[in-house]
């Protein structure tokens, strides 16, 4: 407890933090790069076959990405950072010392891709012919590439926390950068943002467009980029996986938190879906079913939907692999924190010490500072909430169960501080269980 | 120092500030004058519009209509440019004010995330704004009402972060502190910041409304006369509000700390010099907008512009050097991380 603390009670402290990071994932990946490669090569195609109405739907596409992007793209962007800060103040401290100069750079990038697509945007109508035209398309190779380049910083930091590599033992700042899945993770992310642009775009594609002939345009240019990515996202998939560690590897079904089975058939499916919807763009754009252009936009939300939980899920206990827990408790201080107390290093913490007179008081303590950030006492998500995995424990029984955690969940971290602690911290969750359990009764 | 003793401020990050703390002052000052700027122009184009779309509509004069939809245009240009550049200056609060910084951010938690939710709900308005200006001619009172709720979200975030940047000063008060809505009457100097802000965003948005039509004029363009009309009527907002800032600047002063308020008044010389320099060019700023506004002089053009990047270059390092007085007793006492770690590895 470095700092204060805010608690969203019911809907979990962590599920804030994936709720913005997922939107922004969509809206980064899927309309920020992704389709701002569609645009321009939709614009490219317009003026190679002298098609105005091809032209005036690439721009239409520009319109939606300029809107999405500069509204909730942008906002969720700050908004993981606004809610890091908020939850995991001694988190994102951390990596923004560590990656102080390449947020620098990244920002550089934000502000020249926000800029080109102003440009880009509002000279649409007036550069239109000759060598105006080629100009204009220039920036919009301008603009993927600018907002690709964000993706190759970012994915930097992303990519360490789960494979800081020798930075632990370095703390160098390319060490850290050009970490073990820098690479494959990188080239998945990529791969990736165009096939979720093709996914989320084709809908309203095929919704809106009603020309059959202007449609099979738009359909080819789709089927040229989707052939170079879906194959080139699986391949960069199976590399990335086999990068990360074992530990976090053999997490990853664990975290979705479906069975083998369902995991393993609704994946399978999703590729399917995202395979035939690939090879009938190349076959038969004039007749690709709105059916199947739907499926294929839940199944590609599903998996970065599924990319972004598991991420984040398999890096558990830690949040900075070997070095900082997911609750922000640094690894190096286990064992004073155990002989000191943690209350008595908390800034933060009313109760300083636990007294027979304190026990919940202090109790909640010791939980604000070490469990909040994934677990509520009886908020929505069954898995975090202990009114639902410790039900019907006693405090006995929490109690010798919080040392050993660590080994009996691999997802956990383990506690950090005194006997008495652990005391309090039972009898606070035991407290809130009764009242949770009055609560419900009445 | 007793209330240092009680401030709940911990110790610094362990890893190390990644970079010169003078560099990084610099900078901070710098990226911030950058992004307010930008954030000046979002508000004031935005209550521009309003106001000059309320004007047409209650004097039936399509000349007003069409000086709010340049407005309309720009305010929603401007909060894309001013949302990016808003990411530099946190990056380094961020990294050269942790212990004050996070604490006084997380104080107001849920009111800091709200910021995503008005800022979305604000930035979609002005794009539903601008784009339906001329489909919704036949429904102004509709298309109004999206322009002047926008308006009042622009209105009410600036408070947000002026609780959040005057709290991270009074780290001694943090204890009591309870919430963003009672923080803004249980801290000093929040009205006098709002009011000093919001004015300030509104002059510049008027000089900005000059700067951008004088230019075009200049470069060839003859101005239409909606054009011409916004640019006088821009210098002149920008004169006007000015003139009520060289008191709104004082009671801002007034509501310091006394022991850091005379340190712009005589104790301190670098501080000193800034105030009475500010003062002087704000004056000579009135004076400039005045003959633009009132005289249509096209020789105060690259004068104003110049005066103006100074006026809001010392507000820039005033309101820096501000920071710095109120937490120069606790950086003291919790000493920043500035080691690197290098040498404790080995």
């Amino acid at each position: 407890m470095n700092f204060p603390s805010v608690d969203y009670t019911w809907f979990g402290n962590g599920t804030v933090i994936a709720l913005i990071a997922i939107i922004h994932v969509i809206i980064s990946h899927g309309v920020a790069i992704g389709t701002s490669v569609l645009v321009v090569s939709t614009e490219y195609r317009a003026m190679k076959r002298k098609n105005e109405a091809l032209d005036q739907v690439a721009k239409t596409m520009l319109k939606w990405v300029l809107i999405i992007t500069t509204t909730m793209g942008a906002m969720t962007g700050v908004g993981i950072w606004f809610s890091t800060t908020v939850i995991q103040p001694d988190s994102i401290s951390s990596l923004l010392r560590i990656f102080f100069w390449a947020w620098v750079v990244e920002w550089g990038a934000f502000i020249s891709e926000v800029i080109i697509l102003i440009v880009y945007y509002y000279t649409w109508d007036k550069w239109k012919e000759g060598e105006r035209k080629r100009k204009h398309i220039m920036l919009g190779v301008a603009l993927s590439i600018a907002s690709w380049v964000t993706m190759v910083i970012i994915t930097g930091v992303l990519a360490a926390k789960l494979t800081p590599g020798r930075w632990i033992d370095t703390f160098s700042f390319w060490n850290a950068f050009l970490n073990p899945t820098y690479f494959p993770s990188l080239g998945f992310r990529m791969f990736l943002a165009i096939m979720l642009a093709i996914s989320l775009v084709s809908f309203f594609i095929r919704w809106r467009i009603k020309d059959k002939a202007l449609r099979t345009e738009v359909f080819r240019v789709f089927a040229f980029w989707g052939a170079i990515a879906l194959p080139l996202t699986f391949i960069t998939g199976l590399w990335y996986l086999w990068a990360i560690p074992t530990e976090a590897y053999n997490m990853i079904v664990w975290s979705t938190g479906m069975s083998e089975v369902i995991f393993k058939s609704l994946n399978i499916l999703g590729f399917s879906i995202l395979l035939i919807f690939l090879v009938w763009l190349v076959k038969s754009p004039k007749n690709v079913p709105w059916m199947l252009s739907i499926a294929v936009m839940f199944s590609s939300i599903g998996f970065i939907g599924e990319f972004e939980v598991v991420r984040e899920s398999v890096r558990k206990p830690y949040i900075i692999y070997n070095y900082m827990y997911a609750n922000g408790m640094l690894a190096k201080d286990e064992e004073e924190l155990k002989k000191e107390g943690y209350l008595a290093n908390a800034t933060w913490a009313k109760e300083k010490e636990v007294t027979d007179n304190n026990m919940v008081e202090a109790g909640r303590d010791v939980f604000v500072g070490q469990c909040i950030t994934c677990h509520t006492i009886d908020g929505w998500r069954d898995t975090r909430a202990l009114a639902t995995r410790m039900k019907g424990w006693d405090k006995e029984a929490i109690m010798s169960f919080i040392p050993n955690m660590h080994y009996a969940q691999v997802a956990m971290p383990p506690f950090m501080g005194t006997e008495e602690e652990i005391e309090a911290l039972a009898t606070y969750i035991v407290t809130e269980l009764e009242n949770d359990k009055e609560v419900t009764q009445k | 120092m007793n209330h240092l003793v009680l401030a709940l401020i911990s110790s610094d990050n362990p890893l190390p500030i990644p970079a010169p703390i003078g560099l990084l002052e610099i900078l901070i000052v710098l990226t911030f004058i950058l992004h307010i700027i930008f954030v000046n122009f979002t508000i004031s184009l935005t209550a521009g519009a309003v106001g000059l779309e309320i004007t047409g509509m209650m004097k039936k004069n399509s000349l007003f209509d069409k000086m709010a939809q340049i407005c309309s245009f720009h305010a929603s240009i401007h909060k894309s440019i001013a949302v990016v550049l808003g990411v530099g200056p946190l990056l380094i609060v961020s990294v050269l004010y942790t212990q004050y910084f996070y604490s006084s951010t997380i104080l107001i938690g849920k009111a800091w995330m709200s910021l995503l939710i008005l800022l979305i709900a604000a930035f979609l308005l002005l794009y539903i704004y601008k784009f339906t200006w001329v489909k919704f001619q036949t429904k102004k009172l509709l298309h109004l009402s999206i322009g002047l709720l926008a308006m009042l979200i622009l209105f009410f975030v600036p408070l947000i972060f002026i609780v959040n940047v005057t709290s991270m000063l009074y780290p001694d008060r943090w204890g009591e502190a309870n919430g963003f809505f009672e923080s803004l009457f249980y801290y000093p100097q929040i009205w006098q910041r709002y009011l000093h802000f919001m004015l300030a965003s509104l002059a510049t948005g008027g000089f900005y409304m000059f700067v951008y039509f004088a230019y075009l004029k200049r470069k060839q363009k003859k101005l239409e006369q909606h054009e011409q009309a916004l640019k006088l009527f821009g210098a002149k907002v920008g004169f006007w509000i000015t003139i009520t800032q060289l008191v709104t600047g004082f009671l801002l002063l007034f509501s310091f700390n006394t022991n850091i308020r005379m340190l712009y008044l005589g104790e301190d010389l670098l501080l000193t010099s800034l105030l009475i320099i500010s003062i002087v060019l704000t004056v000579i700023l009135c004076m400039l907008l005045y003959a633009a506004g009132y005289k249509d002089s096209a020789n105060s053009f690259l004068a104003s512009i110049l005066v103006f990047m100074f006026v809001i270059g010392i507000m820039g390092w005033m309101r820096h050097e501000l920071r710095e007085a109120y937490l120069s007793p606790y950086l003291d006492e919790h000493p920043r991380t500035e080691e690197r770690l290098e040498s404790t590895l080995e």
